[in-house]
């Protein structure tokens, strides 16, 4: 770590990646970051990932594609996007215009797709912090979370992509099979830096008026505070098995909720949902935890990381 | 557009469920143009319920107060919070969000029809064909009476205007569409521009298609950022090739060509 970094109490490490400080913009909740760089500086950002680029356009699911529930939101976007190679010819420079710690997140249907596009990745490899696995989106018909379902696949798309990639690589895994240290195992053996936990959970609603789901996919992931307990929970269970450092993500509002994730053992979290209610929520969050830091006397956020099992011992 | 915070200079309710609330903003009447849109966070604070933010065209600006104002109709959560909001209390918005409507060129003759609270943004759109000297006729339709108080916003803007209600309550008794059918020889010059339930914009669609009258429509869906992040409130758009794309709403619209949109 640089001088800089180590001095403003808020760098962490996530295997090979280094963050000035430990706010990430989630991947689909940010786009690439450049309109919310008109509310804030994107710059002041831990990382920003983008939304997941794909081999080839996709044109997403059909409308409608959100819908809110209790303090909660349901997306079935389906990953619409214009594919990396636009990606990468017309929004990344952009992203590096604006100073971005660029984490590009990526979604093949299969491993052959994740390793096509690590290969057009690699030309602009040092303009990026690092590359997101998207294996666990719920919205795809071929691949996204049935990865996780797949634990040796996992070990798999993340080799194929080491081997090509020098960056930094990060698995965004489900919670959705109930085998998140399984899979984070694999991940940390392929030779991933961190894993990405947690991705929105599988869910639907229904209008009991038409009879119809809310949702033209009918089945979309759930966002918002209404996961947070349970993304918690996944961070706090799969930090205290010390196998990979964990980005912490699931309904964090805020920089209390922040803390907490980093308390239960995230090296770093990620603000998804938040965006779309508080455009500058991510400025937000870096200057509470910076102040919650100098109240407490606290010189180092990773003195805070897992302090919940390293006081009180793993208690589940 | 800025995240602000907008005192409520007046909160007023025009019928059971149909208010107007009037916004201190001079940020908003010096940047927003007609057709654009505020996301209003509708919850207390630090609650998540209802979570997101609810989009509403602007429906007048007072640029010598620097006031402008939301008119609504309470449907859910996110409407009632905001019935229930008093002058002096605080609104946070995020805006001015998406296109707007810009006055297409070689158009003189504009007609406007709204049904229900889609009368809200053709409001300041009249006011700003007006004001650029161009001749407007707007049509309005309702189920009853609820807008029977804004006839007196409407009146200040234009006089002439048609009203419609399904039950005869208020204005003549009938439908818009079957209006706009039985005129259209009058309106084939008018430029048209209709936002309102989906219903009455596929039957407009169906009246205009293979005539040769321009028709524009304001598209809403539900949405969450409001700046093209979330791509969660897209329509489906043909293009004159044929192909159909996604397209959202809050920064590729709200306005589209009616003709272009599946409502399939």
């Amino acid at each position: 770590m640089t001088d800089f970094f180590q001095n403003s109490g808020l760098a962490v490490k996530l295997g090979g990646i280094i963050l000035k400080n430990p706010v990430i913009a989630c991947s689909g909740t940010f786009a690439s970051g450049l309109e919310y760089n008109e509310f804030y500086n994107i710059s002041i950002l831990g990382a920003v990932t983008t939304k997941s680029m794909s081999l080839a356009p996709m044109q997403g699911n059909p409308p409608p594609r959100i819908c809110e529930t209790a303090s909660g939101m349901l997306n079935s976007i389906g990953l619409q996007n214009e594919g990396i190679d636009y990606f990468l010819e017309n929004e990344l420079p952009r992203m590096v215009e604006a100073g971005a710690a660029i984490i590009v997140s990526i979604f093949g249907k299969d491993a052959d797709e994740f390793t096509k596009i690590a290969s057009k990745i690699k030309t602009y490899e040092k303009e990026i912090l690092a590359v997101e696995l998207n294996l666990s989106c719920p919205n795809v018909e071929k691949g996204g979370m049935a990865f996780c379902a797949l634990p040796d696949e996992i070990n798999r798309i993340v080799s194929l992509t080491r081997n090509i990639l020098k960056t930094g690589i990060i698995a965004k895994l489900s919670s959705n099979f109930n085998n998140i240290p399984e899979a984070a195992s694999k991940a940390a053996k392929g030779g991933a830096d961190a894993v990405s936990i947690i991705n929105t959970i599988a869910a639907t609603a229904f209008d009991i008026n038409t009879f119809k789901p809310r949702l033209g996919n009918i089945t979309g992931g759930l966002s918002g505070p209404a996961i947070k307990p349970i993304a918690l929970l996944k961070v706090y269970e799969l930090a205290k098995e010390n196998i990979i450092p964990v980005i912490g993500m699931g309904g964090i509002m805020n920089w209390e909720d922040a803390i907490e994730f980093i308390i239960a053992g995230a090296c770093a979290i990620g603000i998804g949902t938040a965006n779309f209610i508080n455009p500058d929520c991510g400025r937000k969050i870096i200057d509470g935890i910076n102040d919650y830091m100098r109240r407490r006397n606290i010189n180092d956020i990773n003195i805070l990381r897992g302090i919940v099992f390293k006081n009180s011992g793993a208690i589940i | 557009m800025k995240v602000q915070k907008g005192e409520i200079v007046a909160a007023r309710k025009y019928s059971e469920n149909l208010y107007k609330l009037e916004i201190f903003s001079p940020y908003i009447c010096k940047n927003a143009r007609p057709a654009q849109f505020v996301n209003v966070r509708c919850a207390g604070f630090e609650s998540n319920d209802p979570l997101l933010r609810r989009p509403f065209c602007i429906y007048e600006i007072d640029k010598k107060f620097n006031v402008f104002s939301i008119l609504f109709i309470v449907k859910g959560k996110g409407t009632a919070y905001m019935a229930n909001l008093e002058k002096g209390e605080i609104l946070d918005f995020v805006g001015p969000l998406g296109n707007g409507f810009n006055i297409p060129e070689n158009k003189n003759k504009f007609l406007l029809l709204g049904g229900g609270i889609g009368v809200a943004p053709l409001c300041l759109i009249a006011q700003n064909l007006i004001e650029n000297n161009k001749t407007v006729h707007f049509v309005a339709g309702f189920k009853d009476e609820t807008f029977y108080v804004w006839e007196r916003d409407l009146i200040k803007i234009l006089r002439d205007y048609r009203i419609f209600s399904e039950n005869g309550a208020f204005g003549e008794k009938g439908l818009p569409s079957e209006y706009i059918y039985n005129s259209l020889d009058t309106f084939k010059e008018y430029q048209f521009l209709v936002c309102g339930p989906l219903e009455m914009l596929k039957n407009i669609q169906s009246i205009l298609r293979g005539r040769k009258i321009n028709a524009l429509a304001l598209m809403e869906e539900k949405m969450a950022c409001g700046i093209g992040t979330c791509m969660g409130c897209v329509l489906r758009i043909k293009n004159k090739n044929g192909d159909i794309q996604y397209k959202k709403i809050c920064t590729d619209g709200p306005v589209f060509d009616l003709m272009e949109v599946c409502f399939d």
